[in-house]
């Protein structure tokens, strides 16, 4: 009997150091994530449809040629092998050739024409596929990219959720443009992303499991994915503390990042959004009254303590930007800033030609486009107080209304929140350049208009050397922060919040959740 | 009138009803500033007044009014309310799928607080100056004057977080495997918080009409003249006095349905329900307009149910009333 | 509720007389009317007399309730948490009255006229009011603020359009009895022109329950523009308690007090509403124990 038990023992030791050690090694199959999103998704295709509730399941569903991993460096995914020419016109895609889509039928270099025809016709982003004037199918397994100038924007716009592979011959049915309200955007959503649509209930959740057939084999590793639809950040904070999701992102209110970090089994990381790159920043109209004086920008700058913001409306949360490309990027180049200066301000003031009459120099408006930033906006107004500046800010009851205001250059100063999107070509150059006048909502409402920051961005644009391209950005943004159309505060503070008990290889690569979740496991 | 007249005129009546509240709400979005071209545009990152008229033109909004107001009851007469272009779905489809939820929460609440609310009248119409009838007047006024989605977040935060009794949020755990009755024990769990909540705030009327009106009954000669029999005193209660002072609670419950729903629409928000509620909330933040007037319609058509369901209760509990007021 | 001290009938008293006495003996409802008097009062003079300005940023945002000299606290922007509800209490109420009055004169208005014309006016007036009546109240005042703006004249507005059906019913109804009483149809043989014997024999009469429904209504339409505030449907300049709320939602986990505080005094001031009206019904209406 002793030696049965002694053996046993042994037997029992030894597999547990086997187990533990295997149980570090290897991230193990199967199992549900239980993860959420923060507001309600409209749309699953994410080929139509922009945004980063759209990007986290559009991500899972359909692949795109590139992925990125967290050093900014391109990895193959649809795509095993890429080329750019000498003169940068010609992108040669060479795509694996196993890739199928979730109904069985291969993805081929049809459908990778068809979906930059799509995307270029309904995206919201033009600037991402602007140059590709063709793309040529040789064979089934490679595309190729005729570019009107050279396009390096364009490698990052190959990966996360901006070139969404979609199949033709389920999407092809109709006009290009009738791809935005096609019937198969919200149910049986075809991809060839790592998993497939199991459930997309409006307002509740999506959920979605593991596509066996996906081109690269072993994974993914998770059986199912669930993603709840949780719009109140509180509950949310709730259900991650008590078990009931076990991994979220975008959080992004200060309290309850900093509640969350005091919670034991909870990791919470700001790695993640280095291409979303989420800015916060303060809009002034610089094709109205007192706002067209850079001095009378200046001043407004110096009084709006960015310190203030970080520490008591961030709670240090978020970080510091001083200009339009998210610190996070490999082209950004910090700039002095302005630190709170009251006398500096209203000396700038008086020096424009508006001193103190009875009590006030000037009035001012200030519009905002969704409650969230409500506090950052009652914080200007007191702030701008302080230099007697009357602000009288104005609630727009839903989005579109603020967005017309915006893009009809209705408003005086407007906080908003505005993204990155990889490379500075996809999302900084529209709010800058003078082409891009208030053409809608997160153009260049500000009316800012220099003929240097045009030609800075159009060399940078096409130029293909790396060195010279941090270059020209750097003089772009020393510009733009002395003419401070945009009063650039404090990155947005996006965290990933997940079980660390659970979830192993969490997205927390540049692009956040919205990239493939195929490496992620449960514990 | 026999029970299917009364029905059918009530229906017709309730159809006539419903055009109005359509011709109402339709109007009324019209006379805003803005159209839906507009936000369609902007949902496309803005556009030129060229594309604006074309995208007019494309959903009719050139039509002079009364042509677009004809056409939009037309469709809503063949059940088709239009298509959303915030959500890229039908508004019949988004509603449909939101609207039991909403059901749900609204008639368990109301249930609960008449059933709860009568009771508690009940009692403290026994001993009018009790304790007990103290008591309950305090807490039926408590759930009364609280706003409701504050009594909602203090319950969430007392038994979501606190004690961990109740889930968080939403209608149901998408995790859980199982039959029938797994799932639908699941939703009940999730009900609970909000159902109190909503009903919290109605209890205070039932139970102080309920009382009112028994205290009433306790007084009259037919309840004197049963005690004298020497009848049990929770038969002449329950069996007769209840059943005479109940009518006017369940008129007064038939009357609060559109209350009962405006609370729904806050407590969806505390609680994350996914009803009409929610719905309604982000359509209006996005100016959905054909969603937000889809939403209005189907409200009223509740309501109007409620109320008709309302009658029905009277006649089953005093088949003597034969019309309204 | 508490029980009514009825005094020896005394012949000289008016009927308003005898009513204070019996309210006077109602302690819950003297209690209700102390209270709403000094949170009224609080409303009026308050902001002079604590003089702290509830935009200003003074403090560093969360200080607990009693640190550093806030009795209530400080909120996100480091505001005085108490300086800010008593510059909610005038708003709040304000909106309340406002609201209220505006349905008490529509509801009694269209009442009034169907009690005392019968007949298809009456039918008219009923349909009216029945519609308004299936209208879904919350939704469609968040639709006339999301359209229209959110100024607190517009906020007024939609609360009082669509509550006033209650008061129109029973305005009715007392019109409906009233009506058929001996004087009245004295007044009415007589020839007196109607409108004089609506405002001055029908009217004062049929009060009672209208005063009681106007009452309750100040309390309903506080707690409804507490929910327009909390979905955020307000105006951004002004601070309301609801709007406290709405916008310190996001702080409850650790910063509750930001909800509480606003929270309980709606709370507070609906309940002395509750409470009076309820005071209101028991004097007026000795006999009439119901609603």
């Amino acid at each position: 009997m002793r030696h049965v038990f002694k053996g046993l023992m042994t037997a029992t030791a030894l597999a547990s150091m086997v187990a533990t050690a295997s149980y570090a090694d290897e991230p193990k199959k199967g199992g549900t994530l239980v993860t959420v999103l923060g507001s309600n998704v409209r749309n699953l295709n994410s080929a139509v449809q922009s945004g980063i509730v759209t990007g986290f399941p559009g991500a899972q569903l359909f692949a795109s040629p590139l992925r990125y991993d967290e050093n900014w460096e391109p990895q193959p995914y649809l795509a095993e092998t890429w080329d750019t020419s000498e003169d940068g016109l010609t992108v040669t895609l060479n795509l694996v050739k196993n890739a199928k889509f979730h109904d069985g039928t291969p993805l081929t270099s049809e459908d990778v024409a068809f979906s930059v025809e799509v995307i270029k016709a309904n995206h919201p982003f033009k600037s991402m596929f602007a140059p590709v004037e063709t793309v040529e199918t040789p064979n089934a397994h490679t595309a190729v990219l005729k570019l009107s100038k050279p396009h390096p924007a364009l490698m990052l716009a190959m990966s996360g959720q901006l070139m969404s592979i979609i199949p033709k011959h389920i999407y092809g049915d109709g006009e290009i443009t009738d791809v935005k309200s096609h019937a198969r955007n919200n149910e049986n959503v075809v991809g060839s992303g790592p998993f497939k649509l199991v459930e997309f209930k409006n307002g509740e959740h999506v959920i979605l499991e593991r596509f066996d057939d996906f081109f690269i084999d072993g994974r993914p590793y998770l059986d199912k994915i669930v993603m709840r639809i949780i719009t109140d950040p509180a509950a949310r904070a709730i259900a991650y503390e008590n078990g009931e999701l076990h991994m979220g992102a975008f959080e992004s209110l200060p309290r309850i990042i900093n509640r969350l970090k005091g919670v034991d089994n909870l990791t919470v990381t700001p790695d993640g959004y280095g291409a979303i790159g989420p800015l916060d920043w303060l809009a002034m109209n610089t094709t109205k009254g007192p706002l067209a004086d850079v001095r009378v920008r200046k001043a407004i700058a110096y009084a709006v303590d960015k310190n203030f913001i970080h520490k008591a409306l961030m709670q240090g949360t978020a970080n510091d930007s001083t200009t339009g490309i998210h610190p996070d990027s490999p082209f950004y180049a910090a700039q002095d800033g302005y630190d709170l200066d009251l006398k500096k301000s209203a000396a700038l003031l008086d020096e424009a030609g508006f001193p103190v009459k009875d009590g006030s120099r000037m009035s001012l408006t200030i519009d905002f486009g969704w409650p969230g930033v409500k506090p950052q906006v009652e914080y200007v107004k007191a702030a701008l107080k302080k230099v007697d500046i009357n602000v009288e800010v104005v609630s727009s009851a839903d989005f579109p209304t603020w967005a017309k205001k915006m893009g009809t250059g209705d408003f005086d100063l407007s906080w908003d929140t505005v993204f990155n999107w990889g490379d500075p070509v996809i999302g900084v150059h529209r709010t800058y350049d003078s082409t891009n006048i208030q053409k809608g909502v997160w153009s260049n409402t500000q009316g800012y208009s220099n003929a240097r920051v045009d030609e800075l961005m159009t060399m940078a644009a096409v130029e293909t050397d790396d060195a010279k391209r941090k270059a020209l950005y750097a003089e772009f943004q020393a510009i733009i922060a002395d003419e401070v159309p945009v009063y650039h505060t404090n990155t947005l503070p996006y965290h990933t919040v997940y079980n660390t008990n659970k979830v192993g290889n969490p997205p927390i690569g540049i692009w956040g959740t919205s990239t493939p979740i195929d490496m992620t496991y449960l514990k | 009138m026999n029970f299917l007249q009364t029905l059918l005129v009530r229906s017709v009546y309730a159809i006539i009803l419903l055009t109005a509240v359509l011709i109402l709400n339709f109007s009324m979005m019209h006379l805003a500033p803005g159209d839906v071209a507009d936000t369609i545009a902007q949902a496309n990152g803005g556009a030129d007044a060229e594309v604006l008229e074309a995208i007019r033109a494309e959903y009719g909004l050139d039509q002079p009014f009364l042509v677009q107001l004809g056409r939009y009851i037309g469709n809503v007469m063949q059940l088709n309310l239009g298509y959303s272009f915030y959500y890229r779905e039908p508004v019949t489809e988004l509603i449909i799928q939101r609207l039991p939820a909403t059901l749900l929460l609204v008639f368990s609440a109301q249930i609960l607080a008449l059933l709860v609310g009568v009771f508690l009248g009940v009692v403290s119409a026994q001993k009018p100056n009790g304790l007990t009838s103290h008591f309950v007047t305090f807490i039926a006024l408590f759930g009364y004057s609280a706003p409701v989605f504050w009594t909602g977040i203090l319950l969430l935060i007392g038994f979501s977080l606190q004690f961990q009794w109740f889930p968080v949020a939403g209608m149901r755990d998408v995790t859980i495997d199982g039959g029938f009755w797994i799932k639908s024990w699941d939703v009940v769990v999730h009900l609970m918080l909000p159902m109190i909540t909503l009903a919290s705030v109605f209890l205070a009327l039932y139970s102080r009409l309920t009382r009112a009106t028994m205290l009433e009954q306790l007084r009259t000669d037919y309840v004197r003249t049963a005690y004298a029999k020497g009848m049990p005193h929770l038969k002449i209660v329950y069996q007769h006095a209840l059943k005479n002072a109940l009518s006017p609670v369940i008129t007064l419950a038939g009357l609060q349905f559109s209350a009962v729903i405006s609370g729904a629409v806050l407590v969806e928000a505390v609680f994350s329900w996914p009803g009409l509620g929610t719905l309604a909330f982000t359509s209006i933040l996005a100016r959905d307009t054909p969603t937000i007037l889809g939403i209005l319609f189907f409200s009223a058509l509740v309501v109007i149910i409620g109320n008709l369901l309302t009658d029905l209760a009277q006649r089953l509990v005093d088949p003597r009333i034969g019309g309204k007021e | 509720m508490s029980d009514l001290t009825t005094d020896a009938p005394n012949i000289s008293q008016s009927p308003w007389g005898q009513a204070w006495r019996r309210f006077r003996g109602n302690y819950a409802a003297l209690l209700g009317l102390v209270i709403l008097t000094t949170i009224i009062f609080v409303a009026i003079f308050g902001p002079s007399i604590y003089g702290v300005d509830p935009y200003e940023m003074l403090w560093a945002p969360f200080s607990a309730p009693g640190l550093d000299g806030f009795i209530l606290g400080t909120d996100y922007l480091g505001r005085d948490l108490l300086a800010q509800i008593i510059a909610g209490a005038r708003v709040s109420i304000i909106i309340g009255l406002s609201a209220a009055f505006m349905s008490v004169v529509i509801g009694v208005s269209i009442g009034a006229l169907a009690g005392f014309y019968r007949g298809w006016v009456e039918e008219i007036l009923m349909r009216i009011t029945e519609f308004f009546q299936v209208l879904p109240t919350l939704l469609f005042s968040m639709v006339i603020v999301a359209l229209f703006g959110a100024s607190l004249p517009m906020i007024t507005f939609a609360i009082g359009v669509v509550s006033w059906t209650a008061v129109a019913r029973i305005t009715r109804s007392e019109f409906l009895r009233i009506r058929e009483l001996e004087f009245v149809m004295a007044s009415r043989a007589s020839g007196t022109r109607p409108v004089k014997i609506i405002f001055n024999v029908i009217l004062p009469n049929a009060l009672p329950p209208i005063i009681v429904q106007s009452a309750l209504m100040v309390g309903s339409a506080i707690l409804f523009e507490a929910g327009l505030s909390f979905l955020g449907l307000t105006d951004p300049n002004v601070v309301s308690w609801g709007q406290i709320i709405g916008s310190n939602r996001q702080y409850i986990l650790d910063a509750g007090y930001t909800v509480t505080f606003p929270g309980v005094a709606i709370f507070i001031t609906v309940l002395c509403i509750s409470l009076v009206g309820d005071g209101l019904n028991d004097a007026l209406n000795p006999k009439l124990k119901e609603r």
